[in-house]
């Protein structure tokens, strides 16, 4: 074939061109390490490589999410033990306490120290966690929720809401990054039990100034129904269905009871069974309530229901011991239940006050321990999430690697024969024509 | 013995030595583009037949000699053709491979560019959503305003490059035009030269290679296609269309953006002279240079500036939509994350930005009674609800619905739009438990969620725009109503004396409908500014299918009939973001929703397009874009198709090149000039040359010695 000399060269430039090209190509590939740097280097899996890239940054956020949510539990994890050192030295103080050897002053010393846990225990409340308060709710977080009024704190104000905080998770998972105040410290509880506060500072009272409070142990209605007391209608009256304990009537069909201390003479209170609980607020009525409360200047006693909790409460003001009983009815044979109805205690004193106050405590600890389970449960569900991303992370960037990363052995040998062609190359341009028939011209 | 031999080697002294001449143009155009070899024909001087040799007594005739018959040019016709197809896609996809290359690294992907920042932005995204409960920190909320206003740069950028590339697309194309009309006056002016010389029986060797070799450079801007004439000239054409015809060039108008017969915009480019030069009819351009242009720009640049143009609309639309039902950290209604630049133009990838620079006023809440007071514990006291309970009759509910059960509708009003539920609280009503209302009030995709609240007892209702229908946003666009962040729920059955017969006393919302007024965030209800719902709700979008290009219209003409039907718009412009092949969503939430796809388009106002309907539709059904993927996917898919183009390209013009390279080598092996060769021709004429001259010193001597030796 002939070959026009124009040609030589032009294919030479053409194959240096090509194999510079490839060996930038190559080049590039190396010293980035990866094979795709532009869309055009893999059209067909750049999008799947965009999505890959966004998981894993997303992985990597929600990592760094869960770092911080675990952080929080476990300040939160940390606020809850400490309340509970706390609630159970007020206890093994309150079982000090109840000792009739102990003497009022002594007891005085208690309430002081019942005093410093008070104060202990709302400074958890407003325990902090990166700059908010993790009791709060989700109202105002950065404003202290708890505030003690009162000196001594006679009550504990809460300003947050029991809504949990709680951090959601790109899956839509969402997982509590804390208690709602009412988990951890039974405020607002819903079957009226108080919450740490008042336990302490009822403890504390109990303890400083021996008031003396007998109220029923547990609700008195059964579960589903209402005891109704005043002022709206209709109110229950004792013969309510709605009693746990019904009340029973003695052999006269009245209830009676006696209430007495050390104030006045005592007094017997005869109601029938139509009697209402409650007609209204106290003092006011006919009502079982009422009726103690007009004798008040015999008895030193005062009475309440109270309709959330479903409660009788039974106080001296004085601080007076009394005692109340079941006692027949005029003509009546045998006595009624109203103390076992309405889960009194006969004798109302300091020390059983105490004792009360200890049942108290331990609800509120029942309470405390739940809300650390579900603390331990949420940092359980939160490592086993990091877990789930964590591998999805590494699944992601695996395909990522096959993506985008060069065959640095297969490039590396490719590039090198490249170079080994180029090299051939720029010889055999260099060597063309060097010599021609000219060069033999005589 | 006569003279006549010195005169017959006369000739062929001055036929070697025109042979010489031959060879040295040649060599002398060894590296002449266009250049073909020629050669000398030498041919045997025609015999001397008659007086005075006729007295000769030998047979035979006497040669006269070596005459140059001509100087010929050898070229391959056959070759021009494929050389210059060849040329043409090379050049064509050469263009190409440079602008897109441009485009492909302004878009930045995969590490950095709009994809990486949209990746970014999600994150930051993420990241907010996680501050839930608290104030989220300031420094949360400026890096999504950050993140935010990188992804508008970047969305910027890759549209001012895309907008760039097609006026620089425009502007070489007219350079290029102008070369092109150069070249054709020259074709013009060689193929007068060629018949001028032709018509006198010269061989114009010279001017064909020059005429040649410009249809080669002419080649490489636009398909040529020739024939030579009769008269020496040749007929230069495109696909049909004469560029040049004898000594007449028609010139090429530069390029300029007309439209379709559909409206769209279309890079054309006509013969100047043209009676519409706004418009001119279009040449068919077949390949080369400027096809390159014309094929960027109307099937590469504009589809991806459009696609930027939709992603930009559709996350502005989406993002926009959630951060209006959001509140910000001030506890005031949320405005949209993003905005535009040129406040009365419609966002697009170059016209938008962050509307939000205060961390502040970002808003991640949204309006919801989970805190406050407007819903109660729906339980009766201590007692605990088994949302899976049958709840007429239900002792544990503090207003349980009668034995009878209830029926009834709430209407629930979201972005001013009022949509009903209708419930049934009988069993295997859509309402007979808890868990059953919620299931069937959140499918409705209402704008409003249901949940239950096991710690407070108490159904939560909270505004989620991540929970919203097509139906929904149809009709909020045909009332004409913006997005806001409340919401508000009335019963039918409602009556405040017996909350039980209602179900919203039922569920302890009795302030819902005693309020008669919106869920606002406020005092009585102070949840929503550290809540970070909206923030979860665009987290939940990017995973979400959305309609890409925002559209959300309505039909101005009815489907009377299934079948292909065009729609009019109901106003100019209503459909000016429809596009071929798109899929939309019509007449949503009613029995004869169906998508249907886009077959053609017209923007001329009103505007309209064609789809094939199956079902029938009555004027002033609602169109949406139907959601189909989501914005990354969307995304994506442009990615993968400026890659495809620029794959394309690539191979276009190393596949074209090699090709090109191939033919002019074959061209080049017939037609190209030989050193070696001509070495060998200019030694061999040479020896000829110094032969002839020898031979005439010999017949100079026998001449010498009859003149000067006979007779002494």
């Amino acid at each position: 074939m002939r070959i026009a000399t124009s040609t030589i060269y032009d294919q030479q430039i053409g194959t240096i061109d090509n194999l510079s090209s490839q060996q930038a190509q190559f080049g590039n590939e190396l010293s980035t390490g990866k094979q795709l740097n532009v869309a055009s280097d893999n059209p067909t899996q750049i999008a799947q490589d965009l999505q890959v890239r966004t998981d894993i940054a997303q992985g990597n956020q929600t990592t760094k999410n869960i770092g911080d949510a675990t952080s929080q539990l476990n300040t939160v994890d940390g606020a809850l033990s400490t309340l509970s050192d706390i609630v159970q030295k007020a206890r093994s103080l309150a079982i000090e306490g109840s000792s009739d050897a102990v003497s009022p002053s002594q007891r005085q010393n208690l309430a002081s120290q019942v005093d410093g846990l008070l104060n202990e225990a709302i400074s958890v409340g407003n325990t902090q966690y990166g700059g908010k308060y993790v009791f709060a709710g989700t109202n105002a977080p950065t404003n202290p929720p708890l505030s003690g009024t009162g000196s001594p704190v006679s009550a504990v104000t809460f300003g947050g809401n029991f809504a949990t905080q709680s951090e959601q998770f790109s899956s839509g998972q969402s997982i509590p990054l804390s208690v709602s105040a009412q988990q951890a410290f039974n405020l607002r509880a819903s079957d009226g039990s108080p919450d740490v506060f008042q336990s302490l500072v009822n403890l504390r009272d109990t303890l400083a100034n021996g008031s003396v409070v007998d109220a029923s142990a547990t609700q008195v209605n059964t579960p589903g129904t209402v005891i109704a007391v005043g002022p709206s209608a209709p109110l229950s009256t004792l013969a309510s269905p709605n009693f746990a304990i019904p009340v029973q009537a003695d052999s006269s069909g009245n209830v009676s009871i006696n209430i007495s201390s050390a104030v006045g003479a005592g007094f017997t209170f005869t109601f029938a069974p139509a009697t209402p609980v409650q007609d209204g607020p106290p003092p006011t009525g006919a009502s079982v309530v009422g009726q103690i409360n007009a004798q008040a200047a015999l008895t030193g006693v005062t009475a309440s229901f109270n309709a959330k909790t479903q409660r009788l409460v039974l106080s001296t003001p004085s601080g007076q011991p009394f005692q109340i009983s079941d006692v027949p009815s005029a003509g009546a044979a045998n006595t009624g239940n109203f103390v076992e109805a309405f889960g009194l205690t006969q004798q109302a004193d300091v020390v059983s006050n105490l004792s009360r106050q200890l049942g108290d405590i331990d609800h509120a600890t029942g309470a405390l321990l739940s809300a650390r389970s579900t603390v331990g449960g949420n940092l359980q569900t939160l490592s086993s999430v990091g877990g789930t991303t964590s591998s999805l992370i590494v699944n992601n960037t695996a395909v990522q690697s096959s993506i985008e990363d060069a065959d640095i052995a297969k490039v590396v040998s490719q590039f090198s024969q490249t170079q080994t062609a180029l090299q051939a190359a720029y010889g055999t341009t260099t060597r063309l024509e060097s010599k021609s028939l000219f060069d033999f011209l005589q | 013995m006569s003279f006549f031999p010195i005169g017959l080697m006369g000739k062929s002294l001055d036929a070697f030595a025109a042979a010489e001449n031959v060879t040295a143009d040649n060599i002398a155009n060894v590296n002449t583009p266009g250049a073909s070899r020629q050669i000398a024909v030498l041919d045997e001087a025609p015999a001397i037949v008659g007086s005075p040799f006729a007295s000769t007594h030998v047979g035979g005739t006497f040669g006269d000699g070596v005459v140059l018959s001509s100087v010929q040019r050898i070229h391959q016709d056959s070759y021009d053709a494929l050389f210059r197809g060849a040329s043409s896609s090379q050049n064509f996809f050469t263009v190409q491979q440079q602008q897109l290359n441009a485009v492909q690294s302004s878009f930045g992907d995969p590490n950095s560019g709009v994809g990486a920042q949209f990746t970014a932005f999600q994150t930051a995204i993420n990241q907010l959503g996680a501050q839930s409960g608290s104030g989220s920190s300031t420094s949360v909320r400026q890096n999504v305003i950050q993140q935010a206003q990188a992804l508008t740069n970047s969305l910027n950028n890759a549209a001012n490059s895309v907008t760039l590339q097609k006026s620089q697309a425009i502007g070489q194309a007219g350079g290029v035009v102008v070369k092109v009309n150069g070249i054709l006056d020259q074709i013009a002016a060689l193929n007068s030269q060629i018949r001028a010389s032709t018509a006198v029986g010269d061989n114009p060797n010279t001017f064909a290679d020059q005429r040649d070799n410009l249809i080669d450079q002419l080649s490489q801007y636009i398909s040529t296609q020739t024939s030579v004439q009769p008269n020496g000239s040749t007929l230069v054409s495109v696909n049909g269309q004469a560029l040049v015809n004898d000594t007449i060039a028609y010139h090429l108008a530069p390029p300029v953006i007309s439209q379709n017969p559909n409206g769209t915009p279309a890079f054309v480019i006509g013969f100047a002279g043209d009676a519409n030069p706004a418009a001119p009819q279009p040449i068919p351009l077949g390949s080369g240079q400027l096809a390159g242009y014309q094929d960027l720009y109307n099937n590469k640049l504009t589809p991806y500036g459009q696609q930027l143009d939709n992603f930009a609309q559709s996350l502005s639309s989406e993002v926009n939509r959630i951060t209006q039902a959001g509140y910000d950290q001030n506890g005031i209604a949320g405005v949209g994350l993003f905005a535009p630049i040129v406040g009365n133009m419609p966002i697009s990838a170059s016209n938008i930005q962050v509307g939000i620079t205060t961390p502040s006023q970002l808003p991640a809440a949204l309006a919801t009674t989970a805190a406050g007071n407007l819903v109660a514990g729906l339980n009766s006291a201590n007692n605990t609800v088994d949302t899976s309970a049958q709840l007429d009759n239900n002792a544990s509910l503090a207003n349980s619905p009668p034995v009878a059960g209830l029926g009834g509708t709430l209407s629930v009003k979201v972005d001013g739009v009022v949509q009903t539920f209708a419930y049934s609280t009988l069993a295997g009503g859509n309402s007979d438990t808890i868990d059953h209302f919620i299931t069937s009030f959140n499918s409705k995709q209402f704008g409003v969620t249901a949940s239950f609240d096991p710690t407070g007892q108490k159904i939560v209702f909270a505004r989620d725009p991540a929970n919203i229908d097509l139906v929904h946003r149809a009709a909020q666009q045909a009332a004409g109503t913006p997005t806001d962040p409340t919401f508000s729920i009335s019963d039918s059955n409602w009556a405040a004396a017996t909350p039980s017969s209602s179900l919203i006393g039922v569920l302890g919302a009795n302030a819902l409908q005693n309020g008669g007024g919106a869920v606002v965030q406020n005092s009585g209800n102070a949840f929503g500014a550290n809540d970070n719902g909206a923030a979860n709700a665009i987290l939940k979008l990017f995973s979400a299918n959305v309609g890409v290009p925002a559209i959300q219209t309505t039909g101005g003409s009815a489907v009377a009939a299934a079948g292909s039907v065009t729609i009019t718009a109901p106003a100019a412009g209503a459909y000016a973001n429809v596009q071929v092949g798109e899929i939309l969503t019509v007449d949503a939430g009613t029995p004869n929703q169906e998508n249907v796809v886009v077959t053609a388009i017209n923007t001329v106002a009103p505007g309209s397009f064609t789809a094939t309907f199956t079902q029938v539709h009555p004027a002033g059904f609602s169109i949406s874009s139907a959601q189909v993927q989501t914005l990354g996917q969307y995304y994506g898919n442009l990615i993968t198709q400026v890659g495809l183009d620029g794959q394309t390209a690539n191979a276009g013009v190393v596949s074209q090149t090699a090709l090109a390279s191939s033919i002019n080598t074959a061209r080049q092996s017939v037609d190209g000039i030989n050193l070696d060769e001509e070495t060998q021709n200019l030694i061999k004429y040479q020896n000829a040359y110094q032969a002839a001259a020898r031979t005439i010193n010999v017949l100079d001597s026998l001449l010498n010695t009859v003149i000067n030796s006979l007779g002494q």
